[in-house]
């Protein structure tokens, strides 16, 4: 529970046409993570076409499916087999030919929408246009003195545009403007220039005014609602098309869909750790250790000595994916602690630290009977919907309660329940001196999970001397022990003050030695690295202070609701009262949970969770099994 | 923070080359050029050096640039970082283009990955997902909706009414450059008078090269030219620009040139000088502004646009020895002074 499972390096050979049936068999299985060899001994990478010709596929199938649909997948038969090169082939050429079909008729949609779009869009320009009484035929027909164009163009050329144009004698006028864009027309001596390129260059959209809409306005409106019944029908048309289309292919689509999914496995191998030469095959990765006499049984009863499985142990500064394996109900912290890194291999696991440390955060922070109880009800009645952020709200909300029972609060009432420890506002110095202790300890506990890891990785110096190593530790508690005999008016000890400046002097000159710089940034960076580094560690522990601040505030914010609801009578202030809870328990439980997790993060994980671990991805089968 | 950035930029400017630096390269025997890289703190150029595809030594010089470039952005905030950011984002440019040209020549999907640069954090572009569409109009269709949105509406429709691509690059160029000004010019008041000059240094020689492009080598009207160049309130005024599009010939154009470029540029005869002096010019203010101890920003900016040019010219050095180029040819091609002439870089 505190490391990832062991892994073994795998080898796995097999004959080249049993390659698909190989990868298929690794992700039925789950257990092989592929990984390239760093020295391969087979050249090849025979895998690569079926990949790319994969890819192509996938690319296609989720371009028809997002055109027309796929409906429901059945279960993938227990015996189905992976397509083979020739195969695939096949299924791509004919995705590709239903991609043209189907792309043809979502284009022609495209087409309509847009003309559609168009229209309503000419419908209102026509409008303008009428506006300004031209007569459309005179200035566009053939025998106007002025070689005229009516378009449409982005409101950002436009001052470009008519600077550019006057360079070539033509003038720009706006007449309308819709959203981004104008319409104008750009009128000049006719013959003198060609403004094609340059129209072009600006993305100007000649707006389609035909002979329809340059006669009498009335015959131009008949024209426009003709138009628009016209384009209605041609959707209607359409939507009926891709229904057609989605009868004609569902069932061929459904079959391709499960043997592109038979063929993944090959298909991600090949991206990392398949190699090969003439009829052999190489499949390189990673497995668990526990998981490999499963794997062996399972090549045994399919390939019967048709293949040859090696392994050995991982070499050390070698790259190794992490598979964490956690009871249940710690898997919804798990996602939490993955979710700012995966750990390294070899590296301390803090699932379970971060689980019981958070819980126990947010009861300090939020301890009340009453509160936790409706927080309990509230998880438990959305368990479904929330999934396992609800788990972790179950236990949080156990904690609460806990907690209140130590604080005596229900509520916010204090008199109900006689506190077991005691009562956050009757002694606040107290609280506040717990909270910085539980700070100190916890910092120790993240500064040797730290060395732990280090000393795990083989970097005993590292463990040692960083800063945030057990150098970093003897400074930090002979700062405390320092500092805790003066704040007693004791003095600060001098055997305190020397351990302190020699263990941080010492983590100086490790940084110093790490640090590969000219003089002048190495110098800068010791001096930062290490000041950074004692600062930070005080800075990290009194940020513990929250935890007593948060659980004052709790029994604060519980007394203004009863101050607001005293200054009421009758259901003024019961209503007050059930507002004011409810603002405790959203915001400040909102709060509360956001802190605790902060705390966890920057002041814990970042101290000693280098986080940068590969996460344990296994070839796997998508979509339902089949029996 | 802008006392760490300027820390930063100053310790950073130890890794400038000198002319002196780059006469060495030139001159050191081909088994001692990994570790004079390495020395340089460039020992992702050094890992490939002796066989590697010219390609691949490029995607390596910006991955270098960009490693440097997320040091420098970190202390930065709002305005100032969305700047740096941005001039990085010109690379991705490069990407979209090369995906546009992939699709347009029918390529396949695997071939045009392998040419993509990869941009790291500074990534905004699925180009997995963009390397896998049919052709041009769909890829277009789908950068409309990514953070390019902006620029490629512009060189989308300017695509659909010519299907010319020099039509879609200029237009892709000019829109990522008017952005590139649009997030600059915010920054004039807060970043002092040098970043205006880098900035009007740039844009200049943007305009400049320009113009002379598509007004002599592809013959467009002046019109057309005028509307390709770069609206800006860095750099020349709309009226000269307007002045210099109608101009003959190069020799026209460069006796209508404010008097600043006008002595910079004075005798030139060709483009490619012309391009050589604005880039010298540019790194001579870049060097002026490092040096002058200005604006954090600023002086980020200046080392940025030095790295850049440096990087190109190892890259130059590399590429002509890789090319087994005599080394005066290859001294010639880095457009550099000789060693005692020239700017210093420290």
């Amino acid at each position: 529970m505190f490391r990832a499972l062991p892994m073994l390096r795998v080898k796995l050979w097999c004959l080249a046409s049993e390659a698909q049936d190989m990868a298929l068999l690794l992700a039925r299985h789950g257990v092989f993570n592929p990984a390239a060899e760093a020295d391969a001994p087979l050249p090849a990478e025979p895998g690569s076409e079926y990949r790319e010709v994969f890819e192509e596929a996938e690319a296609r199938m989720a371009k028809i499916v997002g055109y027309c649909g796929l409906g429901e997948l059945p279960p993938i038969p227990a015996d189905a087999i992976a397509p083979n090169l020739r195969e695939l082939r096949g299924i791509n050429g004919r995705l590709r030919e239903i991609w043209q079909d189907c792309s043809a008729s979502q284009e022609n949609e495209l087409r309509v929408a847009d003309e559609r779009k168009r229209l309503a869009t000419l419908e209102a320009t026509y409008a303008h246009l009428k506006g300004l009484d031209v007569d459309l035929s005179r200035l566009l027909g053939a025998g106007s003195l002025l070689d005229a164009h009516i378009g449409q163009v982005a409101i950002v050329n436009v001052g470009r545009l008519r600077d550019s144009l006057a360079l070539a004698g033509q003038v720009m006028t706006v007449f309308d403007r819709d959203g981004e864009h104008v319409y104008a027309v750009v009128a000049g001596p006719r013959g003198e220039t060609e403004l094609g390129g340059l129209l072009a260059q600006a993305g100007w959209r000649e707006l389609p005014l035909p002979p329809e809409l340059q006669t009498h306005p009335e015959a131009a409106g008949r024209y426009l609602a003709a138009e628009r019944q016209r384009l209605d029908a041609l959707a209607g048309g359409y939507c009926e098309t891709r229904a057609q289309k989605h009868a004609q292919y569902a069932d061929w689509l459904k079959q391709a869909r499960i043997l592109l999914m038979l063929a993944r496995p090959l298909a991600e191998a090949a991206c990392d750790g398949l190699r090969g030469q003439g009829h052999l095959h190489l499949f390189s990765g990673w497995a668990p250790r526990r998981d490999l006499p499963r794997l062996q049984a399972g090549l045994e009863a399919r390939f019967q000595g048709r293949y040859l499985l090696q392994w050995r142990e991982p070499e050390a500064g070698e790259r190794v994916p992490s598979l964490l394996h956690h009871p249940a109900w710690l898997r919804p912290f798990a996602a939490l602690v993955t979710g700012y890194g995966v750990p390294r291999y070899g590296e301390f696991d803090p699932t379970l630290l971060f689980a019981v440390t958070y819980v126990l955060l947010f009861g300090a922070m939020f301890g009340d009977v009453g509160h936790g109880a409706v927080l309990l009800l509230l998880f438990f009645g959305l368990r479904r919907r929330l999934g396992g952020l609800a788990r972790v709200g179950i236990w949080a909300s156990l904690a609460s309660i806990g907690f209140g029972v130590l604080y005596g609060s229900v509520f916010g009432y204090e008199e109900w329940l006689h506190p077991v420890w005691l009562s956050p506002m009757h002694d606040p110095g107290h609280l506040l001196r717990l909270a910085v202790y539980a700070g100190v300890a916890f910092m120790a506990v993240t500064l040797l999970i730290h060395a732990g890891n280090r000393f795990a990785e083989g970097r005993p110096g590292v463990a040692l001397f960083a800063p945030a190593g057990l150098a970093g530790l003897v400074f930090y508690l002979a700062m405390v022990a320092g500092l805790d005999a003066w704040f007693r008016g004791a003095g600060f000890p001098l055997v305190a003050g020397l351990t302190a400046v020699g263990a941080l002097a010492l983590a100086a000159a490790h940084v110093w030695i790490e640090t590969r710089a000219p003089f002048g940034e190495r110098l800068l960076v010791t001096f930062i690295e290490s000041f950074e580094a004692a600062i930070g560690l005080f800075a990290n522990t009194l940020s513990f202070l929250r935890v007593a601040a948060f659980s004052l505030n709790h029994v604060a914010l519980a007394l203004a609701v009863f101050t607001l609801a005293s200054g009421m009578q009758g259901v003024g202030y019961g209503l007050t009262l059930v507002l004011g809870n409810v603002v405790i328990i959203v915001l400040e439980g909102a709060i509360v949970a956001i802190q605790a997790l902060r705390l966890m993060y920057y002041e814990g994980f970042s101290r000693f969770f280098i986080a940068d671990g590969v996460e344990f991805k296994p070839l796997r089968l998508e979509g339902r099994p089949g029996v | 923070m802008s006392s760490y950035l300027n820390t930063r930029v100053s310790l950073f400017r130890q890794r400038l080359w000198q002319d002196a630096d780059f006469d060495a390269l030139i001159g050191a025997p081909a088994e001692e050029v990994p570790a004079a890289l390495d020395e340089r703190q460039l020992a992702l150029l050094a890992i490939g050096f002796g066989g590697d595809a010219p390609l691949s030594l490029e995607g390596r010089i910006i991955a270098e640039l960009l490693r440097e470039t997320r040091i420098l952005v970190r202390p930065l905030r709002g305005e100032a970082r969305r700047f740096i950011v941005y001039w990085t984002e010109r690379f991705e440019i490069s990407n979209l283009k090369t995906l546009i040209r992939a699709k347009m020549a029918g390529e396949r999907s695997a071939a045009v990955a392998d040419r993509l640069i990869d941009m790291g954090p500074f990534s905004r572009l699925d180009l997995d997902t963009l390397s896998h569409v049919e052709d041009v109009g769909e890829l277009l269709r789908r950068l409309e909706s990514s953070p390019y949105g902006g620029i490629v509406r512009n060189a989308r429709r300017a695509f659909e009414q010519g299907h010319d691509p020099f039509i879609l690059d200029a237009t892709l160029d000019r829109s990522y450059f008017e952005a590139l000004v649009r997030t600059a010019r915010p920054l004039r008041d807060t970043a002092g008078e040098g970043f205006g000059e880098l900035m009007r240094c740039l844009i200049d020689r943007v305009n400049l090269v320009w113009l002379l492009r598509y007004r002599f080598n592809y013959g467009l009207p002046p019109a057309q030219v005028y509307y390709l160049l770069v609206a800006s309130p860095f750099g020349m005024a709309p009226d000269t620009l307007r002045r210099l599009v109608t101009r003959a010939d190069l020799a026209g154009v460069l006796d209508e040139l404010p008097p600043r470029l006008g002595r910079a540029l004075a005798g030139c005869s060709d483009i490619v000088e012309l391009f050589a002096r604005l880039e010298r010019e540019l790194a001579r203010r870049a060097h002026a502004m490092l040096r002058g101890g200005g604006h954090a920003l600023t002086r980020a900016f200046a080392y940025l646009i030095l790295r850049e040019y440096d990087l190109r010219g190892v890259r130059a050095v590399l590429r002509g020895r890789q090319l087994g180029l005599p080394l005066t040819s290859i001294r010639q091609a880095l457009g550099r002074p000789p060693a005692m002439q020239g700017v210093g870089g420290g």
